[in-house]
């Protein structure tokens, strides 16, 4: 491996098809991802919060499954060990259902704490009004309680980008595999190495500063 | 019990376990000093040194742990042949890289949260900046580092599995190559998939470590902010 012979734009000039797959497989999932893990984490967060017997107990459990065990071995059991059950996952299903089990349970802790962090007076004066507890929960608690729990379920979201690389022990051709497996042809090593770099940093960057742009438009107006 | 669980529990809890509790115990140690010395140094004005830390902060955590461990483990070698390192070696570094990212934004929190009287009643009485960071400041500033430290700890030993990737035999790979094993014709193995059980009983120990670590930064959140 010679330093000389470091050059990042002929890798990139050769291989800008392939990474640029890899990088919209890596969009794809996240993408998936994010909106399903917006989802779990919206009603089982709320579910938490208002303690609706059964379901509230069963997000607990699921929760800190997800929290307490390592998200490579959530992968593990996915795509190693449900075939055992007779249950055959790809590896683009894997990824995806993968990363939006993991950001489901982070989420729905988030929104719980959002929704929890709402003044119960608040809720007494929709119910005052003549809201029902739905009519309640859309007009008053989600407004309010999702706007405080917006910071934290948009750095769950990034964290989901970020975990999009595991799928390189699946073998999923997003952005980290398809690098990795050019170089281990090529034996262009850093040039590798530095894509990966540069464009995860670039893709996590500016999701945090487009987050701030959106937090500061939603912020509660007390805290503008 | 099936004649295959002893051996394979046995070459999880005596190989595996100790790896990741080692890889663990020396990536939140040296996070804890470099994160913390960095963050500190991150409350100070000087221009150029901040600027260079602000950069190493946001570089370690915007990058999935994952790229950090092949820059590591693929790139320094690349770089220079002196810097070869094992999986299990060079997973420990780059948690440190991210854990000492993460140690020094919550460190220069927690650092500015303490008011400027206490740097001003120190320095009247004679300490200097070193002496009253030790001494006065960074002391008030451990409480509230104390609940982020518990979980960056299990963050830690969750990803303590990346070595896994690079082919480091922590508890992970043990299950793994355990599960391997066992699909081979005898002698070797008995020609049968366990990989469900076998993952499963990874998982628990890692549910076993880390379930209670989270109940005690949660513990420590409440009791102490």
């Amino acid at each position: 491996m010679d330093l000389l012979a470091y050059d990042l734009s002929a890798f990139v000039s050769e291989n800008w098809r392939e990474l640029l797959d890899g990088l919209v497989n890596t969009l794809k999932v996240s993408a998936i991802a994010i909106a399903g893990s917006f989802v779990i984490g919206l009603t089982l967060g709320a579910a938490r919060a208002h303690r609706i017997p059964v379901v509230s107990q069963l997000t607990a459990v699921y929760v800190e499954v997800i929290r307490n065990t390592p998200i490579l071995v959530q992968i593990f059991m996915l795509f190693f060990a449900l075939p055992q059950a007779g249950i055959r996952l790809n590896a683009f299903t894997t990824a995806w259902v993968a990363v939006t089990l993991w950001g489901g349970a982070f989420n729905s802790e988030n929104f719980r704490a959002g929704f929890e962090a709402v003044p119960k007076r608040y809720r007494e004066a929709g119910l005052a009004l003549g809201f029902g507890r739905l009519g309640t929960f859309l007009n008053v608690t989600l407004p309010i309680g999702g706007r405080i729990s917006l910071p934290s379920s948009i750095n769950t979201y990034i964290s989901v980008v970020k975990n999009t690389s595991l799928m390189y022990v699946i073998g999923y051709a997003e952005l980290t595999t398809t690098a990795v497996n050019i170089a281990a042809l090529s034996l262009e090593t850093l040039e590798a190495l530095t894509v990966l770099g540069i464009v995860y940093l670039a893709l996590v960057w500016s999701l945090s500063a487009a987050i701030r742009v959106v937090e500061s438009r939603l912020a509660l107006p007390e805290e503008r | 019990m099936p004649e295959w669980v002893e051996p394979v529990v046995r070459y999880i809890l005596t190989e595996g376990l100790p790896a990741t509790l080692r890889v663990s115990a020396i990536a939140v140690v040296g996070s804890a000093v470099i994160g913390v010395i960095l963050g500190t140094l991150l409350t100070i004005e000087f221009l150029p040194l901040r600027a260079l830390i602000r950069l190493y902060v946001e570089v370690f955590r915007g990058l999935p742990i994952l790229v950090t461990v092949f820059m590591v483990y693929f790139g320094l070698p690349a770089l220079n042949s002196a810097l070869e390192y094992g999986p299990l070696t060079a997973t420990s570094i780059a948690l440190i890289l991210w854990g000492s990212a993460q140690v020094a934004e919550a460190t220069r929190g927690a650092v500015q949260s303490i008011p400027a009287e206490q740097h001003e009643a120190a320095a009247a009485l004679g300490f200097g900046w070193l002496g009253r960071h030790r001494s006065v400041i960074l002391p008030q500033a451990y409480r509230r580092l104390l609940p982020p430290g518990v979980s960056l700890l299990v963050n830690i030993i969750q990803n303590s599995t990346l070595a896994a990737v690079i082919g480091g035999i922590e508890l992970l790979q043990a299950g793994k190559s355990q599960t391997e094993r066992l699909t081979f014709f005898p002698p070797a193995g008995i020609g049968e998939i366990h990989a469900f059980e076998i993952f499963a009983f990874v998982a628990v120990i890692f549910f076993l470590i880390s379930f209670p670590l989270t109940r005690l930064a949660a513990y420590l959140e409440k009791r102490l902010v």
